[in-house]
């Protein structure tokens, strides 16, 4: 479980989350939308500590993030996995290097358990046979998968994805989509996507909210979404042609 | 931790050293890529710059006292106090402060630097750490070899145009230079290229996004290590002052 308690983050004089309550139940997918530069990342951030809530309370899994130091964060950014929204590989690292990272550092595993699970992992995205390649040598799109792949390798028990479709085509984006469902039904993984895909969220979340100038607009259902009169809500439907 | 200081980045550095140790094998490979592909261009320019030493002071001394025979002895001095090391530093400050600065710059706006943190990874560690000890290690390194160098030219130039010999300079250089001279020189060189990792990372990971910001990054760690080498020059010639 997630849980924002009035919490807010400003930069300088621009207040980007400004006393934002929120709750992400456990085992749910839930879908964040927003327009751009509405604080969708820095919400995501604030969760792993990556950003600290400049007010308020912030809990992740009983973990008080907002009062734990840097050092303490390790223990919540073990249960918590991000994909971010830049593929952000290492640059130095091969792609099965950079799968194996995490593995090798959280886990005691055997070298041949390791090579099964990012095996597994790429598989998961559509990637599997790329493991020797330079993180250079891939498209953007093959970039995003493999950072997916090197997140979800780590199996944690939440996952944070910034905008996991954006910039992949129709194929990948329903298996990531898949993915996600998959893994919410198979490991009971609490999943927030930040997204500005209406119909990936209309399609796979259990939940969805909607976020505006560091507001949080309305949430609900898909089915509830579809009702909704808010204007917003209405742009965001008309993209994706539904009724 | 949140918001990188410089001197935050230089606690946590050495805060990480003692928790986690150093990856030799990176510092080795750093030692090869920042400092050892450096090596001609500083052995380039300590020449030019020691060939230039000798004929200035010749031509000043002849002005004046009409007699340069005590230029091999004052150069020597000065190259090995100040001449050697601080031209290498410098050249070292813009060769791998810029590299630095933007590999880092570049790993913090695509937000590797956030990937690695959420991998449990110390970025301290695991940037800064190895790039400083390498420096530190190039320093004493290369000024030993930027002293050679500049000795050895200055030497040649004595004898092409200063009508002296080999010899002669040799004694000279054995009555001037001490052997604390060449010490204080390699502390010298170590901590000023100590300082360029560190001013370095901290522009890198504290870049704005996009080109413009790493750009931006590199020319801000050129300057700055520059300007810290010169002053911290200023104030370790004023201590080791008090050793004379
Ligand atoms: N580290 C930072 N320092 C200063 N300002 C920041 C920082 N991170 C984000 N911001 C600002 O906060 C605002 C919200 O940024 P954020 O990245 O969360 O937007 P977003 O909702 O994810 O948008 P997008 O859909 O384009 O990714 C932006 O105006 C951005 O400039
Ligand atoms: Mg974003």
């Amino acid at each position: 479980m997630i849980a924002f308690k009035k919490v807010t983050k400003s930069f300088g004089a621009r207040t980007i989350l400004n006393e934002l309550d929120l709750e992400i139940p456990q085992g749910k997918i839930v879908f964040i939308l927003g327009m751009s530069g509405t604080g969708k990342s820095v919400l995501l951030k604030n969760i792993v500590g990556l950003l600290k809530p400049d007010s308020g309370e912030l809990y992740v899994d009983r973990f008080p993030v907002h009062q734990m130091s840097e050092h303490e964060m390790m223990d919540v950014r073990k249960i918590c996995g991000m994909v971010f929204q830049q593929p952000a590989l290492f640059d130095n690292l091969n792609v099965f290097e950079n799968v194996a990272y995490g593995l090798r550092r959280h886990f005691e595993l055997s070298e041949e358990e390791v090579s099964r699970r990012v095996e597994e992992s790429l598989g998961h995205v559509g990637l599997k046979g790329i493991e020797a390649k330079q993180s250079h040598e891939l498209s953007y799109g093959m970039k995003k998968r493999v950072s997916l792949a090197r997140t979800i390798a780590l199996k944690p028990k939440i996952l944070l994805f910034d905008e996991p479709t954006t910039g992949l085509d129709p194929i990948s984006t329903s298996r990531v989509n898949q993915l996600i469902l998959d893994l919410s039904n198979q490991l009971g993984t609490t999943s927030l996507v930040v997204s500005h895909d209406m119909e990936s969220a209309l399609k796979v979340a259990d939940h969805i909210v909607v976020l505006d100038k560091g507001h949080l607009l309305t949430q609900g259902t898909p089915a509830e979404m579809q009702e909704s009169t808010i204007p917003l809500i209405q742009d965001f439907l008309a993209e994706v042609g539904a009724p | 931790m949140f918001k990188v200081t410089f001197a935050s980045l230089l606690i946590e550095t050495l805060q990480s050293l003692f928790q986690q140790g150093v990856r030799v094998k990176e510092v080795v490979k750093y030692l090869d890529h920042l400092a050892f592909k450096s090596l001609n261009i500083i052995v380039v320019c300590v020449s030019f710059a020691a060939a230039v030493t000798i004929l200035e002071a010749s031509f000043h001394m002849k002005l004046v006292l009409h007699d340069d025979s005590l230029v091999p002895g004052f150069a020597s001095m000065l190259i090995v106090r100040e001449l050697a090391v601080v031209v290498m530093s410098l050249l070292l400050a813009a060769k791998i402060g810029a590299g630095i600065a933007a590999e880092v710059g570049q790993m913090k706006i695509s937000e590797q630097i956030d990937a690695l943190k959420l991998l449990g990874i110390n970025p301290f560690n695991y940037l800064v750490l190895p790039r400083l000890v390498a420096c530190l290690i190039a320093g004493v390194l290369l000024s030993l070899i930027a002293n050679a160098v500049c000795l050895l030219t200055a030497a040649l130039v004595t004898t092409w145009s200063l009508d002296q010999s080999m010899a002669f300079f040799m004694t000279a250089f054995r009555r001037f230079v001490l052997m604390k001279d060449l010490g204080f020189s390699l502390i010298k060189g170590a901590l000023f290229c100590g300082i360029i990792p560190l001013v370095s990372c901290y522009y890198g990971m504290t870049c704005e996004p996009g080109a413009g910001g790493v750009g931006r990054a590199t020319t801000k760690s050129v300057v700055s290590s520059s300007i810290c080498i010169i002053v911290l020059d200023f104030i370790l010639t004023l201590v080791f002052s008090s050793f004379y």
